[in-house]
């Protein structure tokens, strides 16, 4: 059985670790593009201006209302049809743009998590005390200030769990860009399914994979969120 | 007499929440090394004048110079943020619920402020800190969090936090009011030792004792306006208001 995994021509462990190569790249270029949409659209949310309020809650209505899949599909072609008649538009004689399955990935998934991530967010930042940024205020801190030294630190106390699981949840949904055609792990395993027809083998090194990876990222959410709670006092 | 220069000054500060007007015009200024007491009972509107000095609360009308600097307000907010935040970094204040911040040792939230606001060196700053906590009696707890401290023990760190900006005037916001009663002693003593140095402090307080025998003037609030003002000694002793007389009796 393990020569079918060999690294090289005569198995498919090179093709399969280039796959795990590509879900992890997808999933760490999309958690801060999806976490700077969340911050957006969570201060969108909070924000006085009602128009801008409708925005943030309008936006996160609409995407935790679409399967994830739709939203890839809408992404992968709607977007690169827009991108390609924006550049026409603006220059008749350019090439098309490739917009890449990657790309394509990394919008759609950044767009989910954005969108719950808004909502994680917008609760941490409700749960802080008021004193602490009070006293930033006092001692001269301008609002920038205060955010960045006070109230960011202390929202990740809250955020990290929550964030924590989308996180999780995302480096699952990668496995739906395979349908896109981009040649991640689970696209990767399909393959090797169709050539050798061992489906029972593939997809369960595929399953030990993702589940390692999320048990990782267990181990260094849990000390993230030991870091974020030191120095308070629990009861 | 060549009176000291005056460093706060609110005319007719009025604030309203909705319908309800908690202060009805209050005017107090405040000199270099005045210790003035403010009293009052709960709802008289005094740690909501107090907030409005520093504008964490912005009074409805009214006018408030720090140093003969005028905050103009715009909208219900400070007009300029940048001018507010420079003015307060000037004004310490202390609060009731000490308000230490839980994510930074006790070291680094006396630091914060001449770092972050005065553009001090890590060094310089680490230097005077540490000569604050000692001097509040916390040089062995510098390493700790906040929240392995006394209540006493936070509002002795505060008040290291509020000197560290070496402020023109510390703002005291009824600072013994959340502790334990054993634990009232270890913050009065710092506060005597600092009105003793010739800090100027404006001080919402409980604790008449400390009124009347430390500060250099008593304001007392009765209703959102100055009910009576003056000299401790002649107030405790001959108060003119019965309001004051009332207030008083009951709490002594």
């Amino acid at each position: 059985m393990f020569e079918l995994f060999a690294y090289g021509d005569t198995g498919w462990g090179d093709e399969i670790l280039r796959g795990l190569a590509i879900t992890i790249q997808l999933a760490i270029v999309t958690l801060p593009v999806g976490l700077f949409l969340g911050f957006l659209v969570a201060f969108a949310s909070m924000s006085k201006l009602r128009a801008l309020r409708m925005v943030g809650f309008g936006y996160t209505t609409i995407m935790r209302g679409l399967p994830e899949i739709l939203t890839l599909f809408v992404v992968y072609n709607g977007v690169g049809l827009l991108l390609n008649m924006a550049v026409r538009w603006w220059n008749p004689e350019a090439d098309a743009i490739d917009f890449s399955p990657f790309a394509a990935g990394v919008v759609a998934l950044g767009m989910v998590f954005g969108a719950f991530a808004a909502e994680v967010l917008r609760g941490a930042f409700n749960s802080l005390d008021t004193g602490q940024s009070e006293a930033g205020r006092a001692i001269g801190m301008t609002p920038t200030q205060v955010f960045r030294r006070i109230q960011l630190p202390q929202m990740w106390r809250f955020a990290l769990p929550g964030l924590g699981n989308l996180w999780i949840n995302m480096l699952k949904d990668t496995a739906l860009v395979s349908i896109i055609a981009l040649n991640d792990l689970m696209r990767m395993t399909k393959v090797a399914v169709g050539v050798t027809k061992q489906p029972f083998t593939f997809y369960l090194v595929a399953c030990l994979i993702y589940w390692a990876m999320c048990v990782l990222s267990e181990l260094v959410l849990a000390r993230m969120e030991r870091r974020a709670n030191r120095g308070i006092r629990r009861v | 007499m060549n009176r000291p220069e005056t460093i706060l000054k609110a005319q007719d500060i009025h604030k309203s929440y909705g319908t309800l007007e908690v202060l009805k015009g209050i005017s107090l200024e405040a000199r270099k090394h005045d210790v003035i007491s403010i009293l009052g009972s709960s709802g008289s509107g005094k740690s909501t004048f107090l907030r409005c000095l520093n504008f964490l609360e912005t009074p409805t009308s009214g006018k408030v110079t720090v140093h003969g600097e005028e905050v103009l307000v715009k909208n219900g907010k400070p007009q300029n943020a940048r001018h507010i935040a420079e003015i307060r970094s000037r004004l310490g204040m202390v609060f009731q619920q000490f308000n230490l911040w839980t994510h930074r040792t006790v070291l680094e939230n006396v630091m914060e402020g001449p770092i972050q606001v005065k553009r001090q060196t890590k060094a310089e700053a680490r230097d005077k800190s540490e000569a604050l906590l000692a001097r509040v009696g916390l040089e062995d707890r510098m390493d700790m969090y906040p929240s392995q401290l006394s209540g006493g023990q936070q509002q002795r760190v505060a008040i290291a936090r509020a000197l560290a900006m070496e402020p023109d005037a510390i703002l005291f916001d009824e600072p013994t009011s959340a502790l334990d009663p054993e634990l009232v002693g270890e913050v009065l003593k710092v506060m005597k030792s600092l009105a003793a140095e010739g800090r100027t402090m404006i001080v919402v307080t409980h604790e008449m004792g400390f009124a009347r025998e430390v500060s250099s003037e008593v304001v007392f609030l009765h209703n959102g306006r100055i009910a009576e003002q003056g000299p401790p000694e002649e107030m405790f002793t001959n108060p003119k208001t019965e309001v004051f007389e009332r207030f008083i009796a009951k709490v002594m």
